[in-house]
Parts: C-alpha cells; structure tokens; sequence
C-alpha cells in the first residue's frame, strides 16, 4: 500500500477529532430523540416503550400521531411564525447596534482592540439571570425610561403604556443577552480587512459612505451572516426571555417546547416540534448560505 | 505576497521563548484535564452523605445544622423549582437521591412508575404527630410512602389598601375573572404561569371541581381566561412577590407562601400600603408536599432518621416560621409564631379546608388537549 | 471625521446598553433591602451573607472552572472545525457542529441524559456537565473561526506550503496568527455560554453538583435576593481578573494579536 499523502493525513488530523465528538455525544444522543418523536408518551410522563407491553392505558410501538397533531392544527405554526418574526427583528435590531461597534473596535489602535472586546463581554461574566432582572428593573413603570415615555405620550393625549411585560421588552431582553454573539463575529470579520483598500478607494475618489457600501460593507457579509445565525437561532429556543419580561401574548416556540417537557410530559411533541424548529433552523441557514455564495460569486 | 510570508515566518524565529508556546499550550490543556479528572472522582467517602432533591430555601439552615451535628453525617441538596423539573430528570434516568419532596400529584405518578421505596414505619417513630387531616390523600390512601412536609395553598395576593380605595372585595376569584372588577385593576394584575393552576382557579370560580375533566366545562374556564386576560399584565410565577411589594401590582394569583413572604417584605421596607392574602370563597387548590425514599437512595435509613427529626414539632415548626408555609404536624403548632398560626389564609380552619381541593394528574390525552388550550389562551 | 464621530456615539450608546443593567447588578449588591427593587442605603451585608455561604460560593467557584475548562476543549475542536470545514469539502462536519446550535437546549439536555445514562451507564456528575457543555459550544466556535478564514487570500497558505513549511508549521507561523482573533473571540463565547447555561447543565448534572444558574434559578421562585447580585460582582471581577492574568502570561503568539 502507498504512503498516505500528506494532505489526507492533514485532513484526518484536523477533521478528525470535532468529528468524532459530536458523532459520540452530539449525533448519538439526539437520534434517541428523533426515534421520541414516533414514540407515544408514557401514561405518568418520559416515553412508552417502543417494544411490549406497556403499562394500563398506555399505548407502544412507534406512531405519526405527534407530526399529525402538530399539522391537524394552525395555531402551532403560528407560533412557529411568531417566533421567526420576533428571531428576525431581534437580530436586525443586533446588527443595526453591533455593526458601528464592531466597525469602530476594528478600527482602533491595535493596543486598544483587545480592552474593548473585553468590554463588550464582560457584562456577560455575570448570571444571566440577574442581568434580566436588572433589565426589567429598568424597564418598570416607575423608572425614568418608562416615565419619560410615557410623559411625551401623555403630552400628546396618548394612554400611558407599559414597558415592561410586553413584546417590546421581549425584543430588548432578546438582543441584550445576544448582542456579543453579533459583536464579536462581525469584529473578527471586520479586523482583517485590508486597510489599503479604503485607501485605494479613497485615492479613486470615493466618499466615505460609498467606501463603506462597496469596499467595507460587502467584504463583511460572512461576519453578518455568522453573527445572524448566532443571535437569530439561540433566540428561537430561548423561553426564560418571553417568561419573565413578556406580557400576557408572548409565548414563543421556545416555550411551547420548554411546557412539553416541563409541564405536559409530552416528551414526544416536544421531541417533534424541536425537530421540527431545527429542520426550519438548517433550511434557512442552507438558504442564507446558499444566497451569500451566491452574492459573493457574482461580486467577484 | 512572497515577501508577506517571508516576514510571516521571520517574525516568530525559533528563538529562547517562543519555540515552546504550542508546546506551553499542550501543558496547559493537560493540567486543565487532570483538574477536571480530580473533580469528576466521586467524593470520597459516600457513606455518611444523605442526598436530598428539595425544592430551595425549603429547610432552615439551623434545622440542617442540628440533624448534621446529630447523625455525624453531612446532607448535600440539589434543588428544583417546579414538581416537573424533578420528574423529568428522573425520568430520564437521573439517580443518587434519597430523599423527594414532591406534591401529592407527583408523589402519585412516582408511586405509579415504582420510583419510591415504601417506608418503614418502626423508623418513624413521630409519625403520629401528623394531622390526620393531612393523611391517607389519594395518592397514598394507606400512608405507604409519604410523610406530609408542608403545604401552600393557591390564592390571591393583594395590596389591601388600594383593593380597599377602589372599594373591591378581596375574597372572590371573580377578582381575576370578571371585568367589572377587573377595569379598576387593569395592567396591575398577574396570574400564575401553569395551566392547572389557572384553570383550577377558573373552573372553581364557575362551580365545578378543580380536577373536572370534562371538555366543555374546560372550554368554559378558556373562554373566561380569554376574556380577563386583556386586563392582566402578565404571566408570572416569580417575580409577583417583588411587584406586590414595590407596588406595581394590585392583585396576584399566587402561592400562600410567597404571599406572606411579599406582605413581611412590604412592612419591613415601610411601604405606605399593605399586602394581604386570602383564600377566595369559591374555594382553591392545596398543595401539599411530601418527604418520599426514591428507590436509587444508597441511604434509606439515614433518609427515615431524617424524616423522623423532621417530623418533630419544633424542627418543622421552623420551616413555616422562614417561609410561611402550612404545616400538617400538629405538634408543631405550639412552636409556630402567633401571627402565622392564627392567619386563616395559612391554617385554614375546618369550613376552609372544606373548600381545599389538591390536584390530580391528567392521562396523556388530557394534558394534550389542556397543552392546546393553554397555548390558544396565551396566542390570542 | 464626521464619520466616526457618529461611530463613536453609537458605539457609547451600545456599551451604555450593555452596561445599564450591569450597574444596576452591582449598585444594588450594595443595597441595604431584601428587594432588590428600589435603592434603600449602603451595606456589605450582601458579601458577609455571600462570605458565609459554602453552598454558593462553591457554585461559583464551580461555575469558573466548567466555564474555563469547557471553553478551553471547545475552542480547540471548534478551531479545529472550523479549519476543517474552510479548507475541505465536508458534508457531514458542517451539520454536525452547526445543528446543536440550531437545537433547543431542553432537548440537548434530555437527550444527553438519557444517552449518558441509559446507554453510557455513566455516573452523572461534573464530567458529564462538562461533556454537554463542550457540546453546545463547538459550533459556536467553529462557526466564527469559519467567518474568520472566509475570503482569506488561499494563496497565503499555498506560498508556505510552496517555501516548504509543513503542515504544522504552516498552521503554527501562518494559519493560527491570522485566525487567532476568531479563536479568541470564540473562545470568549463558548466561556459566556457555559457560565451561563441553566437547562444543559440541570439535566447533566450528578448528585451535588451546583453550579450558580442551577442555585440561582432554584431560587426564582422565593424571590432572588442581593446576595445574587454579590456572587455576580464577584464572578465578573474575578473572570476580569484570570482574562488579565491569563493574557499576562499568555504565550507572546497571543499577544496583540486579537
């Protein structure tokens, strides 16, 4: 047998061991519960068995009963849309914040660069938690945010409204717990554009927005792209947002898989409807992916 | 370009320091693994270690204290903050736990999946402190596995006296429910997140029993929830007692016990107003908890000497002095604060606890169906 | 110079948006009430209580080394994913790491209880909680090392390979300098994520192992008291502290180069 070439052993090398990881403990693991999501609960929570008999009243064997409850049924794609709209506006709400951030960190002196990516995380050493609960201190009625508000509206004849508990806090709690998730992406993409291009550009007589629309801004299309599917998907399954800062509508795909597993011992819908969210999840990624190479091969 | 790798590779000679750094980071990683292997050992010695899955700030530090200094052992707790945190991580197969405190309903369903050990009574020597008012529940008719711990009851919180300016009653669910209260209240009310509880609530206010499992008298209790619900603020099992404290809300559907944790709150912070709670007329749901043996406990008998140094009339009666729970331990009554024990709302008297209704759990087919219910509530 | 007079406000904006809250955290650890709603007076009673109680100092402590530990083996297979899926044509590595971000994390945790203990017959404990959260890290990782090599000049490489380098040598001089802020920055995330995980770590976790989401979520339901906020204080000084120490003593590589 011929000697391995080099390159092969590279591959190997490197692609290796991720690989392996996640086939152990990421691939095995969720296909118990892909196999869940045709299984029927059990008659006192967690799954009937798939072979023999099951307890009184409980039924076994594998089923499509789950997916037909979830089809039978638009009030669960409606939230699926829900949570995709709020996903959306969270994350353009990041990049329209992260982008100046990460513009501006990548152009500061190298020494300074370290210090202030620092500080975009550090806040995020603390729980997580107690970050929300600060926030909904900020936003509650008898803070000056919601009384200035509330002010201006009052002078205008409008109702008072509420801050906290409502779809507007939501979409706040949702890009403060995310923004480093688009900061820190964008900044490594924006680092490593070559100054001399905006020189050049600049030479050529471009203005600064314009030197920015065709040199800055489609050079950092991976960076926005990373970024959006750190901040857009951690947003779909997240349920202690809408919990603790949602008003009396917003309930979430998040929280609708978080009450089948912690509520309704529905392990088998719940199991369903995550599958679900994460085909809906790769499908847009694919697509994003798709439509950026595309864009990227065109630009070139 | 050429010149760019070039300087690349000049830039890091081989030199004194900085061969080695690859090298430094292997190091690092290994000595980062050898201290995550000395922490994965189990701890050294198991033997004299009672495990406890327990829901938090539910036993005095100084309770633990005296039975550690009494057994010679040490007692490790894990917490979880809702019933079905614990079921589902032992139904997936979590083990190690001695001891349990679950609802009645839990208790039932780990009963019916063979999760618990039965007790030892001649372990149990204080047993019979226990009010047998609070024995012999469906879920253990013959007191086979659970030894009552503590019980809160769902009611309503209120700030008296903003209930009292606006000149509403405080001892109706029709608070929550009907708009001609609730248009004095709007935006300043929450109700609890948990579909049984709420539907408890609204089936009771409608006459019928907090376990009717009947489809039509559901969509009843829905369409009351639906019509109230644009006069809530929000869902929240949580954070009510720091609004009621501060303020912001007027009206919460809550625990008894975290109601008297908001009312002891509001006086010490000398708010002009003050909390209050009671239990609504058309009657509410108990919840009562239980110490239970799960079957993986290495330790069954230090788990019982637990149980019975908590039934104990002065050890349990410390539990309710720190969060103002319920006690079904009649010998703990002499050691309970005055103001606790005479508050009708903690220790209801025997018409109230006529009106006391524990939940049952629903079969599979019905959880499903509430599931649908519970998200059409809270979509429209 | 307009320009980044504009840059600059938004960016203070941005930073006074992160850190708005987190003066709130840290003003009312000093705050003489059990509320945590409104400022009453100044006290330390919050550290005496933070001081006196092993069980949440444990959790912190806890907390920082799962945190370190899991960031350090995510980063390096993330990197190592992340180089993997820039430079070969795989098919099934890019699905592999990407989908447990894609994936709810109830799930995540469920499923790798079940697996640890029904099929591994494994004993739950920290390892386990480590294992998960290594998991769910990865992606993240690789996918901003991906961004990071994204349109890189491939003809970089080739040259270093052309000049005679070997592979390890072109990834040491050439590879690594150049990906090295997205490391970083992907190490920083995966280390936020961990500290910070509540679900994975609740179902993953053995008998005794605390870590402080799983303290502090606990206690959600009988009101979060300042001592929270205290052991929060705490844990960022001290993540502020070992990022310093750590960049101190930090290979020269490393340095200069996020």
């Amino acid at each position: 047998m011929s000697k391995l070439a080099p390159a092969t052993i590279t591959r190997w090398v490197v692609s290796g061991p991720p690989t392996l990881f996640m086939l152990l403990f990421f691939l095995a693991p969720s296909l118990i519960m892909v196999l869940a999501s045709f299984r029927y609960p059990g008659a006192f929570g967690g799954l009937a068995p798939v072979f023999g008999g099951g307890r009184p009243g409980e039924d076994t064997g594998l089923t499509l009963e789950n997916y037909q409850f979830f089809f039978s049924d638009l009030l669960y794609t409606e939230i699926f849309l829900k949570s995709l709209l709020i996903a959306l506006i969270s994350t353009l709400a990041c990049i329209l914040m992260a982008y100046p951030l990460a513009l501006l960190i990548a152009r500061s002196p190298k020494r300074h660069r370290d210090l202030m990516v620092l500080l975009v995380i550090l806040p995020f050493a603390s729980n997580f938690l107690i970050r929300v609960y600060a926030l909904m201190i900020l936003l509650g009625p008898q803070q000056a945010l919601a009384s200035t508000i509330n002010g201006v509206l009052a002078a205008f004849g409008c109702a008072p409204v509420s801050l906290l508990f409502s779809t507007f806090a939501v979409v706040v709690g949702m890009v403060y717990v995310h923004l480093p998730f688009m900061v820190l992406p964008l900044y490594t993409n924006l680092e490593k554009h070559d100054p001399t291009l905006l020189d050049a550009a600049q030479d050529l007589g471009a203005s600064a927005w314009s030197r920015f629309w065709r040199v800055t801004f489609p050079l950092s299309l991976p960076g926005i792209f990373s970024g959006s599917a750190l901040v857009f998907i951690p947003v779909l399954g997240m349920f202690a947002i809408p919990d603790l800062l949602g008003g009396t509508r917003d309930i979430l795909i998040g929280n609708l898989i978080k009450d089948q597993f912690l509520g309704t011992r529905d392990w088998p819908f719940g199991s369903m409807l995550s599958i679900m969210l994460t085909v809906v999840v790769l499908a847009l990624a694919g697509l994003a992916a798709r439509l950026g190479q595309r864009k990227r091969d065109g630009g070139n | 370009m050429m010149a760019a790798i070039q300087a690349m590779a000049r830039r890091r000679p081989p030199g004194r320091h900085v061969a080695g750094w690859p090298q430094r980071v292997v190091g690092c990683l290994l000595v980062l693994l050898v201290l995550s292997a000395g922490l994965v050992a189990p701890p050294a010695n198991a033997a004299n270690v009672l495990r406890l899955f327990n829901w938090n700030n539910y036993i005095s530090q100084s309770t633990l204290d005296r039975f550690e200094a009494q057994c010679h052992c040490k007692v490790e707790q894990d917490y979880y903050s809702d019933n079905e945190e614990m079921l589902a991580k032992l139904a997936a197969g979590a083990t190690g736990y001695d001891i349990l405190v679950p609802t009645g309903n839990a208790v039932e369903t780990l009963i019916r999946q063979d999760a618990l050990r039965p007790l030892d009574r001649s372990r149990l020597p204080h047993f019979g402190n226990l009010n047998p008012a609070f024995l012999g529940g469906f879920y253990d008719p013959a007191n086979r596995y659970a030894v009552p711990y503590a019980y809160t009851i769902t009611l309503l919180g209120y700030n008296r006296t903003r209930l009292d300016a606006l000149g509403l009653p405080h001892d109706t669910w029709g608070l929550l429910f009907e708009p001609k209260y609730l248009e004095k209240l709007k935006g300043r009310v929450t109700v609890l997140d948990s579909p049984r509880e709420l539907m408890a609530a609204a089936l009771r206010y409608l006459g019928y029993s907090v376990n009717d499992t009947d489809e039509a008298h559901w969509a009843r209790a829905r369409d009351l929830i639906i019509r109230a619900k644009p006069y809530w603020a929000s869902f929240s099992n949580s954070s009510y007692i720091k609004e009621l404290t501060v303020g912001n809300i007027w009206l919460a559907h809550g625990y008894s016990n975290d109601m008297y944790v908001a009312a002891q709150d509001a006086e010490k912070a000398g708010r002009a107003f003050t909390v209050a709670f009671s239990t609504p007329k058309e009657g509410a749901v108990l919840a009562l908890d239980n110490m239970v043996l799960h079957r993986s406990g290495p330790r069954p008998d230090l788990a019982q000497a637990f149980m019975d140094f908590m039934l104990d009339g002065q050890n349990s009666a410390e539990l309710t002095n720190l969060i103002g729970s319920g006690n079904p331990n009649q010998a703990a009554m002499p050691y309970i604060r005055p103001a606790i024990a005479s508050n009708k709302a903690v220790f209801p008297d025997a018409e109230g606890v006529r009106q006391l209704e524990m939940l049952r759990d629903l079969d599979r087919r019905q959880r499903r169906v509430l599931n649908r219910m519970w998200v059409e509530i809270k979509l429209r | 110079m307009r320009r980044s007079a504009v840059l600059w406000s938004v960016s203070l904006a941005v930073y006074a948006f992160l850190y708005l809250p987190l003066v709130v955290v840290v003003v009312y650890s000093f705050n003489d009430s059990r509320l945590n709603a409104e400022w009453v007076g100044f006290t330390l009673h919050w550290y005496r209580v933070l001081f006196s109680d092993d069980e949440m100092l444990g959790a912190g402590a806890n907390s920082l080394l799962i945190a370190f530990v899991s960031a350090t083996f995510a980063t390096l297979l993330g990197t190592m994913a992340g180089i993997a899926m820039h430079r070969f044509r795989l098919r099934a590595l890019p699905l592999l790491v990407i989908t447990p971000v894609a994936m709810p994390e109830i799930l995540l945790g469920v499923s790798l209880l079940i697996f640890f203990v029904q099929v591994l017959n494994f004993t739950l404990g920290l390892f386990s909680v480590l294992i998960a959260h290594i998991t769910f890290c990865v992606g993240f990782v690789a996918i901003v090392v991906r961004a990071r090599l994204a349109g890189m000049d491939e003809s970089i490489f080739e040259a270093a390979r052309d000049l005679g380098a070997t592979p390890w040598q072109t990834f040491r001089r050439v590879t690594f300098p150049l990906i090295l802020p997205g490391v970083i920055a992907g190490a920083l995330m995966a280390f936020t994520l961990s500290i910070d995980d509540f679900v994975i770590t609740f179902f993953t976790a053995g008998v005794g192992v605390h870590t402080l989401p799983l303290q502090i979520y606990s206690m959600i339901k009988i009101a979060v008291t300042p001592e929270v906020n205290a052991v929060s204080t705490l844990l960022m000084t001290l993540t502020l502290g070992l990022i310093i120490l750590a960049s101190r003593f930090a290979p020269d590589a490393l340095k200069g180069a996020a």
